[in-house]
């Protein structure tokens, strides 16, 4: 498993609940890459519900295919690709497992993605096919996991984080999404970013408080980003993609062996040898 | 299945070497694994069972002039061996191989010492 040409760095957002507002996070950070003057791909993997096509207003757009090679669909500087282009909006995707190990390495590999500094994919809550099959098939940088304040998907989200864990994924950290809903008492009692954070000892990347302009732009297809860029939210967006950036930085040194394919009669792509990585 | 660190179960460097193969690992050991000993390793729903945890796969299934054909990295995570019996489907996590080869090692330590 080699580096995909052309991109540098690969990242998963992920959550183990659904509904935690992930592909509202990847579209931010998206943005938030661009307008650090990062090249940027968003690839929606969320195959079962994609929702990346609607959030960004581009949802009767139709990719091109040029030499069995789809070309991503570019709008507010990112290049965009998504399993909601190829099927309706309303059509439900129903796929075995097989099947969405294709797609998926079809979405990163038999996509026109050019030249990148970071590609995002947007995953499907859970843990099953699609993150394995990533795990196995794809160069991740790192992943993301989103979580709500609650207990509740903090709980869930600790098992996306373990089977990362177990599949030797980099974390790069938890972000808190919908932050807030202050009580009578005072301010919200919810913690679960920090608290996952400290559980597992992945660095938190900050909370995005409930602001009515994430819920708007959202609707109205535009990224928080850039319509509502002076919004709370949209600072700490700011805030956890600056964070992001430090840890994909710090994350990417070398030491382990990579991907090979070691044919042993031949000696052909042979791993190298501590001696050679020494030398 | 003991724990290890981090440094224990990350490869630096893979060799081969007469029937079998050496891993070096970034706390600094290398382990041998002869071929054999590595295809009866094997923790593929085929060799082992999924319910029961039972071994499938009986030694004398295994010839003993068994060799890997090749072998590749999965993920970031393990390996997997096409054998020359045709076998292929066995992925070995690095904190499997990093246990079967502490394992062999004590083995072969306590037949010399005897």
């Amino acid at each position: 498993m080699s580096k995909l040409p052309g991109i540098q760095h690969v990242i998963a957002t992920s959550s183990g609940k659904g509904g935690v507002g992930k592909s509202t996070v990847s579209i931010n950070i998206a943005l938030g890459l661009v307008q650090k003057g990062f090249k940027v791909g968003l690839a929606d993997v969320d195959i079962y519900g994609p929702s990346i096509p609607t959030l960004l207003g581009i949802e009767d757009e139709h990719p091109q295919v040029l030499d069995n090679v789809l070309i991503p669909i570019q709008k507010h500087d990112l290049k965009i690709m998504s399993m909601g282009f190829l099927v309706g909006q309303d059509t439900p995707a129903i796929l075995r497992g097989p099947m969405i190990t294709k797609f998926i390495h079809q979405f990163v590999t038999g996509v026109k993605w050019g030249e990148l500094d970071y590609l995002i994919l947007d995953l499907p809550p859970g843990t099953g096919d699609a993150q394995l099959s990533l795990a196995q098939n794809v160069p991740l940088t790192g992943a993301l996991v989103v979580t709500t304040p609650q207990a509740i998907s903090v709980k869930v989200a600790l098992r996306g984080l373990r089977m990362f864990e177990k599949v030797k994924i980099p974390i790069l950290g938890v972000i808190e999404n919908m932050q807030g809903w202050a009580t009578p008492d005072g301010p919200s009692p919810f913690r679960g970013g920090k608290s996952l954070s400290e559980k597992t000892g992945v660095p938190f990347l900050g909370s995005i408080p409930m602001d009515q302009t994430v819920a708007i732009s959202g609707d109205q297809g535009q990224p928080l980003l850039s319509a509502y860029p002076d919004s709370e939210a949209a600072k700490c967006f700011k805030q956890i993609v600056n964070q992001l950036v430090d840890q994909v930085n710090h994350k990417s040194a070398p030491g382990d062996l990579g991907g090979f394919k070691w044919n042993l009669k031949s000696g052909e792509g042979a791993p190298k040898t501590r001696e050679e990585a020494n030398s | 299945m003991k724990t290890f660190t981090r440094e224990q179960v990350t490869p630096v460097g893979m060799k081969p070497v007469q029937n079998g193969i050496i891993i070096q690992w970034q706390d600094g050991s290398d382990l041998e694994y002869d071929f054999r000993g590595l295809r009866l390793a094997c923790a593929c729903a085929a060799c082992i069972d999924e319910n029961t945890g039972q071994k499938i796969l009986r030694p004398a299934m295994v010839a003993m002039d068994i060799e890997a054909i090749n072998i590749e990295s999965v993920g970031s995570y393990a390996i997997r061996v096409l054998w020359s019996d045709g076998h292929s489907t066995g992925i070995y996590p690095f904190e499997l191989l990093r246990y079967v080869g502490e394992a062999r090692l004590e083995r072969l330590q306590e037949q010399a010492a005897k």
